[in-house]
């Protein structure tokens, strides 16, 4: 028989001497104090890597300026002169749209039903929701409730790191990480392939006319959600990006 | 004689006695939708015209909310800090600013559509309640986080599309917490109560 060594045999008899210990431990009743140290770790504040965050914060400012000014303006306006229901149907259209980046996504992810459900999900609203304008699979049970996936998600999914927390210039709060993601997802939107250049009288404005549309019509929402969570804040900035690393972190889990 | 009915009746009266000790709380997924729709009732009722949304929903989610453990996990262990003062005046002016925010979330029009999954349960004392809601044409995932407090389940944190309220306000109050301790959190709650109106 192999001798133990010392320190490993002292080692192990301190742990069996102290085992029962340890289990009584754990089975004292808790009392309010050590309940809060547990309950409030779930909550503990993570270190967020902004090593840019004065720069953030100017952008923030801007951003805000730009959202006040200029945006809000053109929401205001839109809202009053299209009617909700019409803004609904875009909406659906505009995502309905948006399937290549879901399907690729969720393929990329080796999550292949789920780029199925998303590949009939858009059979199905584009036939019987007349072109995607009215959201049919909602009447399917499986289709109801499909997560969206990008491609900032498939990154996090195959574990590349979020890098650094950047404000960009008009479009908000995102990562080093979905920044390049976002890059990809605009090439896989169908907006932004000029498909309509094969439709007889094609004019240039076509195209920007539709991605306009697209922006536009989001605009109110993407307003109201920014809107919300900064009305509630007692520092909007830190807000925001709390906000936003929770969301990501929680569209890269689903 | 007398004496006989009255042990007689006091053994009767047993049964209920040990029903009303045994009675259990009531189901967190009852309790939460019971809530909501109380909420929306209050909303759609039109009773909005005549007195501020916030107002008006201040009771019901006094009663369903546990603001008390809100703060306390908002805060973080900075809580042991605060004097039984500060940590009564804190919870009564984040629970207003909650309300006042979470009055402010509605919008006149059509009334959400909400859909309640299957409950998760966390632990016995703790439950996650998974819903959608389907507004103005986009569908939001709401989880209520629910707590046995005092054998009655209360919202004890709204996790909306991933986002934790309690994390949103910890993450906020940690910094503020290390730069002037109770009194700054203090501070800013009221200075942000001053700048948040009592809305509709």
């Amino acid at each position: 028989m192999k001798a133990v060594p010392f320190k490993f045999g002292f080692w192990l008899s301190l742990v069996l001497l102290a085992a029962p210990f340890v289990h009584a431990q754990q089975n004292l009743p808790l009392d309010s104090t050590t309940k809060d140290a547990i309950d409030e770790d779930e909550y503990a504040v993570a270190k967020v890597y902004d090593p840019l965050e004065p720069f953030n914060r100017a952008m923030f400012k801007f951003n805000n300026g730009v959202y006040d000014y200029v945006f809000r303006p053109v929401s205001w306006s839109y809202v009053k002169v299209t009617p909700s229901k019409v803004r609904e149907g875009l909406g659906n259209f505009f995502a309905n749209l948006r399937f290549p980046i879901r399907f690729v996504s969720s393929a990329l992810q080796g999550k292949f039903n789920r780029a199925g459900l998303e590949a009939e999900k858009f059979v199905v609203n584009t036939l019987a929701g007349l072109g995607g304008f009215i959201r049919a699979s909602d009447g399917v049970p499986s289709l109801a409730d499909v997560p969206s996936e990008d491609l900032g998600q498939t990154f996090g999914v195959w574990g590349i790191h979020k890098g650094p927390y950047l404000v960009l210039p008009v479009l908000g709060p995102g990562s080093a990480r979905d920044t390049a993601g976002l890059v990809g997802d605009y090439f896989m939107n169908p907006t932004h392939w000029n498909q309509l250049q094969h439709v007889d009288g094609y004019h240039w404005w076509w195209d920007t006319a539709l991605q306009t549309t697209d922006t536009v019509n989001s605009l109110p929402g993407l307003l109201k959600l920014y809107d919300d969570e900064k009305k509630a804040a007692l520092d909007p900035y830190v807000s925001v990006r709390s906000a936003y690393i929770q969301y990501r972190d929680a569209a890269v889990q689903r | 004689m007398r004496f006989a009915r009255l042990v007689l009746m006091f053994i009767a009266s047993l049964p209920a006695f040990a029903a009303v000790a045994a009675t259990p709380p009531a189901d967190p997924s009852q309790v939460l939708r019971g809530a909501v729709d109380e909420v929306l009732g209050i909303v759609y009722s039109g009773k909005t015209q005549t007195q501020p949304f916030s107002i008006l929903v201040r009771p019901v989610l006094e009663k369903n909310f546990s603001f008390d453990l809100i703060t306390r996990r908002a805060v973080g262990p900075g809580w042991r800090q605060f004097t039984p003062e500060q940590q009564a005046k804190t919870i009564a002016l984040f629970a207003e600013l909650v309300i006042r925010t979470y009055a402010d979330r509605f919008e006149a029009g059509a009334q959400p559509g909400i859909t309640y999954a299957a409950p998760v349960e966390l632990s016995p004392s703790k439950r996650e309640l998974p819903t959608t809601i389907d507004y103005a044409g986009k569908k939001y995932s709401v989880t209520y986080r629910m707590e046995l407090v005092a054998d009655q389940w209360r919202v004890a944190d709204v996790i909306i599309e991933g986002v934790s309220m309690i994390k949103n306000y910890r993450d906020q109050f940690d910094p503020m917490f290390q730069r002037g301790g109770a009194a700054e959190i203090i501070r800013l709650l009221q200075e942000k109560l001053a700048q948040v109106p009592v809305v509709k």
